[in-house]
């Protein structure tokens, strides 16, 4: 009689992981879509930064959970990317996303795949793609009102105002240090709830 | 929310743009219009993207949309003409800075909108396919558009739960309200998504053949016009920049 | 072709459906039925044929698993996929792509097989099926027997040898079940092996050639389908098993239907876009107190008339009149409470004692205790509802119910997966809710009607073509109403 315990993780993505990663972006991108619906208000946008990533934690930390092997994080980031640029965000966001998933991925192999702490970290690294949206805003200011030279400077000044370059940095920022919270959030649930309802 | 992201049947088309067209005038209008490429030189360019982005949801026969796009596009530039010059201090900026992030950002979206609802999840797959995507963002991407509708029914069976219960806003508390929502939410979509692994492993997922894919795309006369006009722009740009224009 | 030599098998993380020494062959050609209770294993040898186990149910397995000279465990799964096809029990969550065109060819694209043979053979096994008026929709749009139909499709264009289903009618009419065994028949002349795990037995008796009963992870009976069939309905009972035949089933008490009757009024609901009301019934009386089998096939308005009734629909002008007074849509979304199929979009606290607690009306704490005990959750009110088991969850809904104050109580198919067992104790415990709520069943299921219910309404289109107390006269209609529509789709095929 052979006894066989079914192979774990060869350390390539099977089928699961991917279809996985499928499921996980679809709730995550869902939610970040329900969310910027509600800052389609200019003035509100920014704080799309600290909202997305607070509410994003949630579902991200349960995807930790099943993420054992290399590449998940940073496949589920480039997605994110493609998305913005299909729903007409924007490419600036790709390669940004690029950048955080493979920071946030290597993050959680040296955690191998399990340290609680580093996953909270790991989900701010994550979040650091929602600051590519914003780049274009911040490059380029007088592109769209050059032509009209009464208002040339009166919208730069306006836009300085709006968005001052500093902010730029302070986006970035947010969306690690909210990601951050964010993934404690997404802790605190996890052992709330998901742990005892047998799906984390 | 309950329709997804991309279509799900092929119904009441007009004409249809291969999936890569629509990318490359993605890109064309994220560089342009978004981001400012051509700047003071070529000024005329955004106009014209905009105004093709109205030409192809006019070609889709997407009317109500398109008269949305444009009633909104032309009202943002209105209340900077009309509204503007009597405004002043603080509102006079918080317009100004307003509508000028509005106009470089608006046109994208509805773009995205005219994309995402005339392309097939199917067209969408094949075309990523035919640009040599690999399997490992092909396969988690259909997942993702295949879930989303599952999304919208699950999220609405727990919305009309907790109007019964008379708990749709937490008893007040923004916590409690998100809470409410995203525990049934991610535990009834986990299962799901656990059968949905089950069901597609056992036809085959994950094999080592590449997956061939039955979805017919390809060029006509109407994606030859939209990448020449992107190209064009591209071109345009190219020649200012060698100081021909 | 399939050969299972000394298997056990247990799960990591739970106890039941484990196996133990399971020893089976099964011929080519052969179709045959594997029952038993919740929880025997039926399910999990189902798993062991089409290579979930141990590729993708992780646990401890031993003996060997052999589908005609492949080994199982040792294979990869989308080898077996070649050799097995699966279909399983919920409609919803068994499809890949979004449209019917691509699911069908999903499978064989995996296979990697040209497009214009993918063509080829999604064609022939649509026209098979009956199921070329569903191409090219969206997936979304299709009643569950659609959905069903559309994944045994998709299974066959790949070619399998073998066809494993479980439990594949627990989500459908009965009209669909006339389908499913008409798709089976084909299986069957085509010669594939046919292996179905099933607690509806009603539907396989003329199907299958042989009957597996497990009980405990160990096969018990091991029979020929005719000589299974002479079990008598006592035996069937005592060992867990559904009634094999519609005549069988009778009911053993007939209680009084209530005298006191609510009224519903204007009850009509139009889709938007989409012509033919969904519902219209321009007045009913119905016994309040009572507790009332909805009936009727798909897109009958059985669905529209529970969220209509609960208060859920937007917009919604009809009213209830009940005990004088008359309810208005906001009114009624706080006197009825829909129990609904997945009882897990309602259930939203940590524990069952704050979920009870949440929406509660007054503070009661002996009425809560009461409650608790009635529907025996106190030893549970510690534990996070999402652990419960089905049953148990299925309860603290009800509970939840009873303590906000509800008078009207529907469930939307409350026994679909059940087996006799569970059935008849979610049946008396619907009966018991009965006098003092109305309660509302929407169901496929006979033998639970027969077991429960006071009244039958049944719906077609919308309206409200028939009403009857279910006394004698009455069960023999509804014997005949699902006996009629059993064949229905058989004559159709």
């Amino acid at each position: 009689m052979s006894t066989l315990h079914s192979r774990a993780s060869s350390g390539r993505l099977t089928g699961k992981d991917l279809i996985n990663t499928g499921i996980y972006s679809a709730i995550y991108f869902v939610m970040i879509m329900a969310l910027a619906m509600t800052g389609y208000i200019p003035v509100m946008m920014p704080l799309l930064c600290v909202i997305g990533p607070l509410v994003g934690g949630i579902p991200f930390m349960l995807f930790l959970t099943k993420v054992k092997k290399f590449g998940m994080i940073l496949i589920m980031s480039a997605i994110m990317g493609i998305m913005m640029a299909l729903t007409g965000m924007g490419f600036y966001a790709l390669p940004v996303a690029l950048v955080s998933g493979l920071i946030a991925e290597l993050l959680w192999k040296r955690a191998n795949y399990s340290r609680a702490r580093s996953s909270v970290l790991v989900c701010g690294f994550f979040h650091i793609w929602l600051w590519g949206n914003f780049i274009p805003l911040f490059m380029n200011p007088e592109g769209y009102f050059a032509t009209r030279a009464e208002f040339g400077a009166d919208y730069e000044a306006a836009l300085t105002a709006l968005l001052p370059p500093v902010m730029n940095p302070v986006l970035l920022v947010c969306c690690f240090v909210f990601g951050v919270l964010g993934g404690l959030l997404g802790r605190a649930m996890l052992k709330k709830h998901f742990i005892k309802a047998g799906i984390a | 929310m309950g329709k997804g992201i991309l279509q799900t049947s092929r119904q009441r088309r007009g004409l249809i743009l291969d999936p890569r067209t629509k990318l490359l005038m993605l890109i064309t209008v994220s560089a342009f219009v978004l981001g400012g490429l051509g700047g003071d030189r070529l000024p005329f360019l955004v106009p014209v993207l905009c105004l093709a982005v109205l030409a192809l949801f006019l070609t889709a026969g997407k009317y109500r949309a398109a008269a949305i796009y444009l009633s909104v596009y032309a009202a943002a530039n209105l209340a900077a003409v009309l509204l503007l010059p009597r405004l002043s201090g603080f509102f006079y900026f918080l317009l100004l800075g307003s509508v000028g992030i509005f106009s470089r950002v608006m046109p994208g979206v509805a773009l995205g909108a005219y994309v995402v609802s005339t392309t097939t999840v199917s067209e969408f797959t094949a075309a990523m396919q035919r640009m040599h995507v690999s399997e490992k963002i092909t396969i988690p991407m259909s997942v993702m558009f295949r879930f989303f509708p599952t999304v919208g029914e699950e999220f609405s069976a727990i919305n009309a739960a907790m109007r019964m219960r008379g708990i749709s806003f937490g008893g007040g508390s923004p916590g409690k309200m998100l809470e409410y929502r995203l525990v049934p939410l991610l535990t009834c979509s986990a299962k799901i998504g656990e059968e949905l692994s089950a069901a597609a492993l056992t036809r085959g997922l994950g094999g080592e053949t590449r997956r061939t894919n039955i979805c017919r795309i390809g060029f006509g006369m109407q994606d030859i016009a939209v990448i020449a006009l992107c190209g064009g722009c591209f071109a345009a740009v190219g020649l200012s920049y060698l100081g021909v224009i | 072709m399939i050969e299972l030599k000394n298997v056990g098998f247990q799960y990591e993380n739970a106890d039941s459906g484990s196996l133990c020494g399971v020893n089976l062959r099964i011929g080519r050609g052969e179709c045959v039925l594997l029952c038993g209770r919740s929880g025997c294993g039926k399910t999990t040898l189902t798993r062991l044929m089409n290579g979930l186990i141990p590729h993708f149910y992780e646990g401890t397995l031993s003996g060997s698993v052999r589908i005609g000279n492949l080994d199982v465990a040792e294979s990869e799964l989308y080898d077996t996929a070649r050799l097995v096809g699966s279909v399983f029990q919920n409609p919803r969550s068994q499809f890949f792509c979004v449209d019917t065109t691509g699911e069908l060819a999903f499978g064989c694209e995996n296979l990697g097989l040209p497009p214009e043979e993918i063509e080829r053979r999604t064609a022939r096994s649509a026209l098979e099926m009956g199921a070329e008026d569903l191409l090219g929709r969206s997936i979304f749009q299709l009643s569950g027997g659609e959905k069903q139909k559309i994944a045994c499709a998709s299974v066959s264009a790949m070619g399998p040898e073998v066809f494993v289903l479980d439990e594949p009618t627990s989500n459908l009419d009965m009209r669909a079940i006339g389908d499913l065994k008409n798709t089976l028949r084909l299986w069957k002349a085509q010669g594939k092996t046919i292996v179905i795990a099933e607690h509806r037995l009603h539907w396989l008796t003329d199907l299958c050639d042989r009957a597996v009963y497990l009980r405990d992870g160990q096969v018990e009976y091991d029979l020929p389908m005719a000589e299974f069939c002479r079990f008598s309905p006592e035996k069937l009972q005592s060992l867990g098993l559904r009634a094999l035949s519609l005549a069988d089933i009778r009911n053993e008490r007939t209680r009084p239907c209530p005298e006191e009757t609510f009224l519903l009024k204007n009850f009509l609901h139009c889709y938007r876009g989409r012509e033919p009301l969904a519902l219209d019934i321009a007045e009913t009386e119905l016994p309040k107190g009572g507790v009332i089998a909805v009936v009727g096939g798909n897109g009958a308005g059985k669905s529209t008339l529970s969220q209509c009734l609960c208060g859920l629909k937007r917009g919604f002008g009809g009213v209830c009149v009940c005990g004088g007074k008359t309810y208005s849509r906001r009114q009624m979304l706080k006197k009825s409470y829909l129990v609904m199929q997945d009882v897990n979009h309602q259930l939203f606290c940590e524990s069952v004692e704050e979920e009870l607690r949440l929406g509660m009306s007054g503070t009661d704490e002996t009425g809560l205790w009461k409650i608790m005990d009635a529907l025996a959750l106190t030893a549970l009110w510690e534990r996070h509802p999402m652990s419960l088991s089905g049953g148990q969850k299925q309860r603290v809904a009800i509970a939840s119910a009873l303590l906000a104050g509800k008078e009207f109580l529907v469930f939307d198919e409350p026994t679909s997966g059940l087996d006799f067992y569970h059935m008849e104790k979610t049946a008396a415990l619907l009966r018991a809710l009965g006098g003092k709520t109305t309660v509302l069943i929407v169901t496929h299921d006979p033998e639970l009607i027969v077991r429960c219910c006071d009244y039958v309404l049944r719906l077609e289109r919308g309206r409200a073509v028939e009403q009857y107390a279910l006394d004698e006269a009455g069960q023999q209609k509804l014997r005949r109403y699902f006996d009629r529509e059993e064949r229905m789709e058989i004559l159709h095929g």
